[in-house]
């Protein structure tokens, strides 16, 4: 695996694992999957440059406008849950727990 | 060049110029002068009347018409459009008529305006619907006619509203621009039709190509434009309603010169309509139902210039009957005879009106033959002209519609509806002619009766003259291009007078009856239909308004406000989704991190298979 593509692989897991295991706040997790959405953008690109598919040439800005949806709808879910809970520590989204 | 037609050509634009030039002076920064009405606008129709007898005796000498083709305006894809005038034999008789007619007018409104602090304005409101007018008649191409057609219809609705303080003038002249409006749909139609079918706007090609189209739907769209302009039956409620304006404005728009723009238009199209039956029949019924609901609408009313108004419009039906006929030549030479008898009654009323201190209801006129004998005697002038008395102006007109009607072909109804439209002529006439000359007087005492003023009496003499002598002079110079029929029965040659004699035997019979009452409460249905104008008014004016809009509110509302906004639009959407939401989250408990958690695992574990 050549570096680049390590490193890439490796921020899109280390980001993965920041999302599943986030402990105290929502935001934390919403960072790590806008850290998994930009090394995405790098692999996009760099498999147009690789196999010189010019075609593809599009894909990463499509998934650039795409990620700035879902930042900011999840955003919006954020200043939500801060206005109903007051906080965004995850120990107050308990509502449906058992 | 040849001389005649150098002295044609010449003579009419300076004739175009000659009207133009006051109309530039009110652009300078300087205000006018008091006498600026007088001095320019007077002086200028007069003398371009004068100068348009040039072309009018070269016409009657040699015959020429001609077409000046001024100047490349535009260009729309298709085709060109240029200032082009055509100066037949319809616009070269109609112009002088017109000029001598305005400026008779424009003298009486010297003296009628006096005391209005904005006459100049108003002479050049006038002028400047003299300006269209003409530009109408001598229009060679659509384009150009539009703009007369367009200019005359804003300048009737800026001289009707000239009292703007009253509301009821304001109400006329916006009737008078929403049925024209009506009209104006016909007119643009017909115009799109021909820029698409027969690519041009000049009359010349339209004539040409037309003998290889159906023409019903321009026929159609011009037959609807006439009816707008000229009051024909079901756009005719703004023509009475536009009397509001002072009566300068109604003897020159509305008797003489616009309403008749509608008319001029079927003239100058009239050969797209030699062979199409509908279209002549259309005209002919429309004429003919128009000629008989004014008529007998004017039966009953009571104010003069509404009376004046209703035979007008009872005139227009005539003219548009002529048509239907396929005699356009007829329609015109009635249209330059009631230009003079029309502007003169409208004139003889207004020096009524103002020797009575503003009153206008002829129940309380009376007497006037002793008081103000050169109005009433020219009053008298032109309702037997009206009524197409033997040998003065209206007979060669009317008489000759008539014989033409008789001996053709057509509709038997159409016949009888004009010849009882005819007799409700005299009958009307006859009416306003006893009401205000005849009897004893039924004003007021102190009356400021005084037509001494030659600005008064100068115009209505002249168009006296013009009333007894204007048919005499048209029918002797101008050769008809289609045969009247010349040998009849001695009952049909004599209908048109037969028929205005009995009915003035009734009216004067009913006259007698006028201090008798028969029964102590009368139920007279059909006074009330005829003085309300046959309900047209209140019926249109009222129900179709009312359910327009009430149609607009229940779809505003119910529709859209609570169907789509609510029902179905954002409210829907959204309760929709929260019941879905419900229940979909009842499977779930809650605990994000756990879950997060076993999908990493299952993933690093499906990794991880994978590379073993």
């Amino acid at each position: 695996m050549t570096p680049v593509h390590f490193s890439f692989s490796s921020a899109f897991i280390l980001g993965l694992m920041g999302l599943t295991f986030h402990r105290t706040h929502l935001l934390s997790a919403l960072l790590c999957l806008e850290g998994m959405m930009l090394s995405l953008f790098i692999a996009l690109a760099l498999w147009t440059l690789q196999f010189e598919m010019t075609g593809f040439s599009a894909a990463p800005m499509l998934l650039l406008a795409f990620s700035a949806c879902e930042a900011s709808a999840g955003l919006a879910l954020l200043v939500a849950t801060a206005r109903t809970h007051g906080t965004d520590r995850l120990q107050n989204l308990n509502l449906l727990q058992c | 060049m040849h001389l005649t037609t150098l002295i044609l050509s010449s003579s009419l634009i300076l004739v175009i110029a000659i009207l133009i030039y006051p109309l530039l002076t009110t652009l300078n920064p300087n205000p006018q002068d008091q006498k600026w009405a007088i001095t320019h606008v007077k002086t200028s129709v007069k003398a371009a009347f004068l100068m348009s007898l040039l072309p009018l005796m070269i016409f009657l000498d040699q015959g020429t018409e001609t077409i000046i083709t001024n100047w490349h305006w535009m260009n729309t894809a298709p085709f060109d459009i240029n200032i082009s005038f055509k100066f037949d034999h319809y616009s070269i008789i109609f112009t002088p008529i017109a000029l001598y007619v305005t400026w008779s007018i424009l003298e009486f409104a010297s003296w009628y305006m006096h005391s209005d602090p904005l006459m100049n304005r108003f002479f050049k409101y006038l002028l400047l619907f003299l300006v269209a007018m003409i530009l109408l008649v001598s229009a060679n191409n659509m384009f150009q006619l539009f703009i007369g057609w367009e200019g005359v219809g804003i300048m009737s609705f800026l001289l009707i509203g000239w009292w703007y303080g009253r509301a009821d003038a304001n109400t006329a002249a916006l009737q008078a621009v929403l049925y024209n409006r009506v009209g104006d749909i016909g007119l643009i139609m017909a115009m799109a039709w021909l820029a698409m079918n027969l690519n041009s706007w000049e009359i010349q090609q339209i004539f040409f190509l037309s003998k290889n189209f159906d023409m019903t739907l321009p026929l159609i769209g011009l037959i609807l434009a006439a009816t707008g302009k000229s009051a024909q039956f079901g756009l005719h409620p703004w023509l009475p309603s536009a009397m509001e304006g002072p009566t300068p404005v109604s003897a020159l728009l509305h008797s003489s010169t616009m309403v008749v723009a509608g008319i001029f238009l079927l003239i100058r199209l009239h050969p797209l309509m030699e062979n199409n039956n509908i279209a002549l029949t259309t005209c002919l019924c429309l004429g003919a139902l128009t000629t008989l609901f004014t008529a007998a609408c004017a039966l009953t009313q009571n104010d003069i210039k509404k009376i004046v108004a209703f035979s007008t419009s009872s005139q227009l039906g005539l003219m548009m009957v002529t048509i239907g006929l396929n005699q356009p030549q007829l329609a015109f030479l009635h249209i330059c005879t009631h230009a003079f008898f029309k502007a003169m009654l409208f004139l003889c009323s207004g020096s009524i009106i103002h020797s009575l201190n503003d009153e206008q209801d002829i129940r309380k006129m009376g007497g006037l033959q002793n008081l103000m004998p050169m109005t009433s005697t020219c009053l008298t002038i032109g309702s037997l002209a009206l009524t197409g008395t033997p040998f003065l102006a209206g007979f060669f007109s009317k008489d000759a519609i008539i014989e033409a009607l008789n001996t053709s072909h057509l509709n038997a109804w159409a016949l009888i509806l004009t010849l009882i439209a005819t007799s409700f002529t005299a009958v009307y006439s006859f009416r306003v002619v006893y009401f205000v000359t005849m009897g004893t007087p039924r004003f007021l005492p102190l009356s400021p009766i005084n037509e001494n003023n030659p600005s008064v009496i100068n115009p209505i003499k002249r168009l006296a003259w013009g009333s007894i002598i204007a048919g005499l002079i048209i029918t002797s110079n101008f050769l008809p291009s289609k045969t009247p029929i010349m040998s009849m029965p001695l009952t049909l040659k004599l209908a048109a007078l037969l028929v205005t004699i009995i009915g003035l035997l009734t009216a004067l019979e009913l006259t007698a009856m006028t201090n008798k009452q028969f029964k102590i409460t009368p139920t007279i249905p059909l006074h009330h239909f005829s003085n309300m104008l046959g309900y047209f008014p209140a019926i249109i004016h009222r129900l179709t308004p009312k359910l327009n809009l009430s149609l607009g509110q229940s779809i505003a509302t119910q529709l859209i406000d609570q169907t789509w906004f609510e029902a179905t639009g954002p409210k829907g959407v959204s309760s929709l989704q929260v019941k879905m939401a419900k229940t979909v989250s009842d499977a779930q408990q809650g605990m994000i991190k756990t879950y997060l958690t076993i999908f990493l695992l299952t993933t690093t574990i499906a990794i991880l298979l994978t590379m073993i």
